[in-house]
């Protein structure tokens, strides 16, 4: 599923403050040597049951029920607690969860599913395909207000005729309606029936049938999981999941060298410096870095002048050194990109190439945009005005390091940009969805499926809907229908890099890089595959391990 | 005047003086940023990512590469224009309101006074984030803003000196000979306010500093890349266990110029105390 991308993004809350305090407090006590700790993280031990794996969280969940939250945080914990119909596997093929099999009928518009047989909640209650068909009722229903509704409103008909069968009809063939439900993740409808699912207490107090059970939510603090009993995959290694929320990041990178967290996401310079650089935290720490499905791009609003004319776009795209910010903020831990696809998959089209940085062509389209200094102070005019432009980006630290390195260069052929850097939410409510705003450094994380119709297609304009920029090319809206029609493999794979040339030529936003997923888990966690297949580091979570040896004295563990 | 004389009397106090001291000599490395910077504060160099001090860098470098030598000299310009400017505005205002308020007295004294009371209850570092978060954060901005919700003290002060001064003889003999208030104001009252004056203002730019600072270290000040000591000092906050320069030197300037206003401020009010006369 779609989302948008804000790793780390700075919360504007008490914590900032106390953070101040603790980056002070810090400061004194720097000198004191922490306890050497001994342990050999290295040995091998074999795979056994038991301990509590710690992680931190940034925000807090607005609910468990993620149809609703629409939020990364809502459903890092619900994924844990619920399941779904299907799940990529290790190679991202699709497989069955929930359901054993299922079939897709000869006219490609009716998929039918084959649930497991003796499916249970953690209830002890029995899940069957009436759960289903409850879950799929409430995600389209108007009322509920999902972000996610589109995907399953374009199904006609549903229906359960037996406990174990769900199928579901589309008024035409929709080729990314198997993806869509490996992601619904599937609701009890004996606890939820009749229920405000925005204002029920289930959305705190959950009850699903995956592997792990909510055990305790303390507001502001933790959230505990432990292993489910009767879960319907078998069990998983590790008895308790506590997610800490702990809003800062520097905090968490101070709990983690503690050994009070076990595993947070990085940025570029604590994975590729600050850890290298101290052996007592490349004793106990493993690095792991993947290429995610996600990547942070400029941003225009095709409705303001003179972004609406292509040669500013690609003038702008040709002005930008983008190895000079993959190398500089992400200290090369990013790649360069073409196409809004991860490289190296079949979606990618690898004959495109990216805008080489070239200044001086840059130069040669603005002129041709009509744009010339006419007196002479280094910035460029157009019918008297200057082109000057404010480059909005949310509170995080490489985004804001890009703005500023693009910023320098824009300068350099005659383009006078200024940097605003503001909270996310209100970023999103006051910007973003009022379409308020020039240009924005943003990114976005993508799901496995290529269909982007809800970012490029021009219907998709409307406040709160993800075409914010304001993309409306007719050629491209065909492609992305036919797409979405498309049913075979590589014909659609055809359609796919056809879209992404046209996007590329059009330059609508100016990739700039496609970053690394860096994360670090203490060693003390086994089973972790490394590297990374291409379905993720956590694919297999549920057999991960931590050998009684290891496992941390579990009074300290709250 | 009495002004010149409270001021050799408080520099003959060794910390004031070195508070002194301390104010002159940051204002100079301010001043002359432009000459004594090694390099350009906003030079980025992607290959000299978080260098630690060195004799190339004294301060280091941060994460795009740049001198923080340089940021920290032309952020300092930016800290000491903040304090001064929101300084003057508060300063200006509090004047204003204090004198018409203490020379009129009667309801507009009242209603100057609750707005004053109104005005003091509200926790002005709140206020200023609530009023930033309405406007774009600009330097502009935010010296307006601090000035506008810091002039509660100048205020009380002045009205309280008018309110005693307008009961001396020689502002009675002066009304008696026919002056018009705003002579009365003007050539007596204010003059002989302004060494209080001045002592808040020296502890308000103290004050406005370290809230520039603040601001900034949220992100609602100065903006990138623009520099200044609170938001070099943010970017310092997550790499503080590697990166320790980023923090510390901001931090300390930070400090030693709050306390050279503070000590400077402090000796000015010990030179005003009646009882420390025969000190």
């Amino acid at each position: 599923m779609i989302k948008f991308a804000f790793l780390n993004n700075k919360l504007l809350n008490r914590n900032a403050k106390a953070s101040g305090v603790i980056l002070f407090l810090l400061l004194l006590c720097n000198c004191s040597k922490p306890a050497q700790d001994l342990t050999d993280y290295t040995k091998t031990y074999p795979s056994q049951s038991g301990g509590t794996m710690i992680d931190a969280m940034t925000g807090e969940p607005s609910g468990l029920i993620s149809m609703i939250a629409g939020e990364s945080a809502s459903s890092a914990i619900s994924g844990n607690i619920f399941n779904k119909l299907l799940k990529y596997n290790k190679n991202l093929d699709l497989e069955g969860e929930l359901a054993e099999s299922w079939q897709v009928s000869d006219d490609q518009k009716t998929i039918t599913f084959k649930l497991k047989p003796n499916l249970k909640w953690a209830d002890g209650k029995p899940l069957t395909s009436a759960d289903v068909l409850w879950t799929w009722h409430a995600v389209i229903d108007e009322k509920t207000g999902s972000p996610y509704a589109s995907d399953y409103q374009l199904v006609k008909k549903a229906e359960a005729p037996d406990p174990l069968t769900f199928s579901v009809t589309y008024e035409q063939a929709y080729a990314p309606a198997l993806d869509s439900w490996a992601g619904l993740q599937v609701l009890p409808e004996h606890l939820l029936k009749g229920q405000d699912l925005h204002t029920t207490a289930f959305a705190r107090n959950p009850v699903g049938s995956h592997y792990y059970k909510l055990d305790n939510w303390t507001h502001g603090e933790n959230i505990k999981l432990s292993r489910n009993p009767s879960s319907v995959l078998g069990q998983a290694k590790i008895d308790h999941l506590v997610s800490r929320i702990i809003p800062d990041s520097s905090a968490q990178f101070l709990e983690l060298m503690a050994g009070n967290i076990d595993s947070m996401g990085l940025d570029p310079i604590k994975y590729a410096r600050i850890i290298p650089a101290r052996p007592e935290l490349l004793q106990k720490l493993a690095l792991y870095k993947e290429l995610g499905n996600s990547y942070t791009y400029l941003g225009f609003n095709l409705k303001h002048k003179p972004f609406d004319d292509v040669r500013v776009r690609r003038a702008i795209n040709y002005a930008i050194d983008k190895q000079e910010i993959i190398d500089g903020v992400y200290l090369g831990l990013g790649i360069n990109i073409a196409s809004p696809y991860k490289p190296g998959t079949r979606w990618s089209n690898p004959n495109l190439a990216p805008y080489p940085y070239d200044p001086n062509k840059a130069k040669a389209l603005l002129k041709e945009a009509g744009f010339t200094d006419t007196n002479g102070d280094g910035i460029l005019e157009r019918d008297g005005k200057p082109f000057s432009f404010e480059i909005l980006t949310n509170q995080n630290k490489e985004r804001e390091k890009s703005a500023v390195l693009i910023q320098r260069r824009l300068k350099a052929v005659g383009i006078d940009v200024k940097i605003r850097a503001i909270e996310w939410a209100s970023f999103i409510s006051r910007f973003i969805k009022t379409g308020d705003f020039d240009v924005v450094v943003l990114g976005w994380s993508l799901g496995l499926d290529p269909d982007q119709y809800s970012i490029w297609h021009s219907s998709q304009q409307a406040p709160g809907q993800f075409n914010f920029i304001g993309y409306n090319n007719s050629i491209v809206d065909k492609l992305l229908e036919q797409g979405r029609l498309e049913l075979n493999p590589d014909k659609r794979m055809k359609i796919y890099h056809e879209f992404a040339r046209v996007l590329l030529d059009d330059s609508p936003i100016v990739f700039l890089s496609a970053g690394y997923g860096l994360t670090a888990i203490h060693k003390r966690v086994k089973g972790i595959d490394s590297p990374a297949p291409p379905a993720g580091l956590g694919w297999n979570s549920e057999t991960w391990y931590i050998p009684e040896p290891l496992r941390r004295n579990e009074i300290s563990a709250n | 005047m009495m002004t010149k004389s409270v001021f050799k009397k408080a520099l003959k106090n060794p910390l004031s003086k070195a508070g002194f001291i301390i104010i002159i000599g940051v204002f100079l490395l301010a001043m002359f940023a432009p000459i004594i910077s090694p390099y350009d504060p906003d030079d980025i160099n992607v290959k000299a990512i978080l260098l630690s001090p060195s004799w190339q860098h004294w301060m280091g470098t941060d994460g795009l590469g740049r001198d923080v030598l340089a940021r920290m000299l032309f952020g300092g310009r930016i800290s000491l224009l903040v304090g001064l400017v929101a300084v003057g505005i508060s300063t200006a205002i509090g004047i204003l309101l204090g004198a018409i308020a203490g020379y009129y007295r009667g309801w507009i004294d009242t209603v100057i006074m609750r707005l004053v009371d109104v005005m003091l209850s509200i926790p002005s570092f709140f206020l200023i984030l609530a009023v930033i978060a309405f406007l774009t954060p600009s330097i502009i901005n935010v010296m307006i803003v601090i000035g506008l919700t810091s002039w509660m003290g100048v205020t009380r002060l002045v009205r309280a000196e008018f309110l005693s001064l307008t009961e001396r003889e020689f502002v009675q003999a002066s009304r008696t000979l026919g002056a018009k208030d705003a002579r009365l104001i003007f050539t007596h009252l204010l003059p002989n306010s302004l060494t209080p004056i001045i002592v808040s203002s020296v502890l308000g730019v103290a004050g406005a500093v370290l809230m520039e600072s603040g601001l900034s270290f949220l992100g609602l000040g100065v903006q990138a890349p623009q520099a200044s000591w609170g938001n070099i000092l943010t970017d310092g906050k997550d790499y503080i266990q590697f990166a320790w320069w980023l923090s510390l030197f901001p931090g300390l300037a930070i400090l030693i110029t709050v306390l050279g206003y503070n000590l400077l401020g402090e000796g000015f009010r010990d030179a005003l105390d009646p009882r420390s006369e025969n000190k």
